[in-house]
């Protein structure tokens, strides 16, 4: 087995976790760049990169790979403090599909050999993956994938179109799902493959999101040429590993993080609005808190069964979907309590962490992305509770 | 008011601002110093609609707030960044003599009455004595784009030349494209009115949520429309229950908003007691500020990836809801006013 010697030589999950907190604060302390906190929408790598190198030259990247793999290997419990802590301080979100996504799915299906060539390039922040998935005309109907990759002797010629790709235009390396077979059932020919975003016939247009940012961008693909050794798992049989990683993706949207930092924040603004000893304003942040606290002891249960190696069933989809509510149900209370603030386009007297406004908008998407929230209520009727139809 | 003479009333609305119509104007004009069009104001002024609830006296042509409501949702629907609502609210505290240029858009007055976020109190600190005006002011709709500025005070009505000494404004962009100013006046000079606004910043406030009701209902009709011919798996994506049931809801709120508007306005130009016309004022803010803030953010829901570009311009809707929602009173201030004047 591949492996690869981590970083953090001390095991931080055996630590009691008080001391681990403590650390954890020390940390952010002494390497979270201090002009990064609380930054005001998503950031580019050009921006986010001092922290990213910061936590690569920790080992400190990938908290819930495991330690053979280069990462932390934290329970469940000590992720959820990680979480807390970063969210508190502020810590921007990173380029994190390699982290979060394509690493572990590399774990799982990938060869020994795309193992050694890609795994130590997330680690080290020399690859910035994005996900290639979704097209114009199939979003919630994903196996309807039109994007092929025709064979061309031991290579494959890739042509088609990519939209929503989040970061595509900071990538370097793209996870593609693409057509490899037209003749059987839609789910059945496709396959993945590990694109670098370089090869000539990649074209990138960003699109400006709602957020008033370039945050995600279309991909086009004209005849690429790329080698049958950038293809992941069997021929054909690329929907499966492809759920696999929604698996992860969910796992990871579902995540108490979101939730954790927008909740400080209607904090902060009932406090800016006087309404810390207003009977309604404290029941309503109340409720929203005790929904947190229920939803990290869920995530517990799932984050765990990942840890001891676990593969993630369909009921995974219950995470994302309470979440990505929970936290646009916090924003939208934000928009309740801040009077004619809630329409403002910048933050409050230009404190990040007062914006209403652009907390309500940037949930907005929780609820389309990583499978809209409608086809995850799908996938609970029919693959949770066997319902029929 | 008749059902014929509100019709007319939308019509010539959609003579300026069409509801099916492209938003390539209200794109072009977001964000920019003024947020509109002055050109477009004065056709609105040839046209008589800041005055279309005022009283004849003060140079306005008394339809009542059915046929001001009925306007303020076609602008709405059409995302008209002119500012209508202000203009009517300032030209009820102008004498005659003011109000010719103002009613005529050749010389833009602008109401300043607020001085706490998501206030409905009705009492002034700014002071104003001996012709000169001190205070703050603050969410003045537009307010960069106006000649003066009409100022509520604890003396009462003022009127302030915006470029006067003592009169500094900042500006905040607003999600709609638009901007809000703080007024910071020190010993202004200014002149004192005689008249007050008398319950038309009540008429602001029913004709906002006429507004929001316009935003939300044409955020409505766009997500049917985009319902029925996005296809997925095989079918247009409003073949699915679970969308057709979103909408049969939204479809029971957007109906509630419009009856509480329409009751409102009714209640409002029959007379009838002060508390019960502001307790239906009340109640139909509530209701509009709350439906459109639902209806737009599931319209973007419903349209997936496509709703969260700005490219899309369901966007725009949101966007409009966002600002209007808590302007003139959040919904929440508004059920405690509900609550208040109820209890009489
Ligand atoms: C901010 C953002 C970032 C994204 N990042 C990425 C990325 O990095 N990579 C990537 O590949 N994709 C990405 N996506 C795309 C995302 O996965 C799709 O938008 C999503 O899957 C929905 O597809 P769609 O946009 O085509 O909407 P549609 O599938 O057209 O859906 C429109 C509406 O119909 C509903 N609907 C569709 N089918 C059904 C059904 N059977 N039953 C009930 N309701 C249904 C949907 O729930 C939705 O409300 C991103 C999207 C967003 C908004």
């Amino acid at each position: 087995m591949f492996q690869i010697e981590p970083i953090e030589t001390r095991n931080l999950d055996e630590w009691p976790d008080d001391a681990f907190r403590s650390e954890v604060r020390q940390f952010l302390a002494s390497h979270y760049p201090p002009e990064l906190r609380f930054p005001p929408r998503r950031l580019h790598f050009s921006e986010n990169k001092p922290w990213y190198i910061a936590l690569a030259k920790a080992g400190w990247l990938t908290p819930g790979w495991p330690r053979q793999y280069g990462g932390l290997g934290l329970s469940a419990g000590k992720q959820l403090i990680l979480i807390e802590e970063y969210e508190r301080h502020g810590c921007a979100r990173l380029n994190d599909m390699g982290m979060t996504m394509i690493g572990p799915l590399l774990i799982k299906h990938g060869s020994i050999a795309q193992q050694e060539f890609f795994l130590p390039k997330i680690l080290s922040g020399a690859h910035i993956w994005a996900q290639g998935y979704s097209e114009p005309n199939a979003g919630s109907d994903l196996a309807a994938l039109r994007c092929e990759a025709i064979a061309d002797g031991a290579d494959w010629i890739i042509t088609g179109q990519k939209t929503w790709t989040t970061l595509a235009n900071d990538a370097n390396w793209i996870f593609l799902l693409v057509r490899t077979d037209k003749s059987g059932r839609k789910q059945e020919g496709i396959s993945c493959f590990l694109v670098d975003m370089s090869l000539p016939g990649i074209t990138v247009r960003p699109i400006i999101n709602l957020e008033l940012h370039d945050e995600f961008c279309e991909v086009f693909f004209d005849q690429v040429r790329v080698s049958d050794s950038c293809r992941v798992g069997e021929l054909n049989q690329g929907w499966a590993i492809a759920k696999n990683l929604l698996g992860f993706e969910r796992i990871y949207l579902g995540s108490p993080r979101q939730s954790e930092q927008a909740l400080d924040r209607l904090k902060l603004l009932g406090e800016r609005m006087n309404l810390t000893e207003d009977a309604f304003f404290i029941d309503r942040f109340t409720r929203l808190q005790l929904d947190l606290e229920d939803l990290k002891c869920l995530f517990s249960h799932f984050a765990d069964q990942l840890r001891r190696g676990e593969t993630l069933g369909a009921d995974v989809s219950m995470l994302k979907l309470f979440q990505s509510e929970l936290y646009q149900r916090i924003t939208e209370a934000m928009m309740e309590f801040a009077g004619e603030f809630a329409g403002l386009l910048e933050p409050m007297g230009g404190n990040r962490e007062l914006h209403p406004g652009g907390a309500f908008i940037a949930a907005r998407p929780t609820s389309i992305y990583g499978g809209t929230n409608e086809i995850q209520r799908n996938i609970l009727a029919k693959n949770v509770l066997d319902m029929p139809g | 008011m008749t059902e014929s003479d509100l019709r007319l009333i939308r019509e010539s609305a959609g003579g300026i601002a069409p509801r099916t119509g492209d938003l390539k104007r209200i794109r072009a004009l977001r964000f920019t110093t003024h947020g509109f069009d002055p050109a477009i104001w004065r056709q609105i002024c040839d046209l008589g609609w800041p005055g279309l609830a005022l009283s004849e006296a003060q140079g306005g042509s008394a339809l009542g707030m059915a046929a001001f409501c009925a306007l303020a949702e076609e602008l709405g629907a059409a995302l008209v960044p002119e500012p209508l609502i202000s203009a009517a609210l300032a030209a009820s505290g102008l004498p005659e003599t003011h109000n010719a240029a103002h009613l005529a858009g050749t010389n833009l007055i602008l109401p300043a009455w607020q001085e706490q976020p998501d206030s409905l109190a009705r009492t002034w600190h700014c002071q104003c004595r001996d012709g000169r005006l001190n205070g703050r002011k603050c969410f003045v709709v537009q307010a960069a784009a106006a000649s003066s500025f009409i100022v509520t005070t604890a003396q009462g009505l003022a009127l302030v030349p915006a470029a006067g000494e003592g009169v500094q404004l900042s500006v905040e962009k607003t999600q709609d494209g638009g901007h809000f100013g703080t007024l910071d006046f020190t010993d202004a000079p200014a002149e004192p009115l005689s008249a007050d606004h008398g319950l038309a910043i009540e008429e602001a406030t029913l004709a906002t949520a006429a507004t929001l009701l316009g935003v939300a209902d044409r955020a409505f009709a766009i997500t049917l429309d985009y319902l029925k011919s996005r296809s997925q798996f095989g079918k247009p994506i409003g073949s699915f229950q679970a969308l057709q049931h979103r909408m049969a809801d939204l479809k029971i709120q957007l109906e509630l908003t419009r009856a509480s508007i329409a009751a409102a306005a009714h209640s409002y130009d029959q007379g009838g007691t002060e508390a019960l016309r502001l307790a239906a004022i009340s109640r139909a803010k509530a209701r509009a500020s709350d439906s459109a803030l639902l209806i737009t953010r599931q319209a973007i829901q419903l349209h997936g990836g496509i709703g969260y570009t700005d490219e899309a311009d369901i966007g725009l809707y949101l966007r409009k809801a966002m600002v209007l929602a808590n302007l003139y009173g959040s919904a929440a201030s508004h059920r405690a006013r509900f609550a208040a004047l109820s209890k009489i």
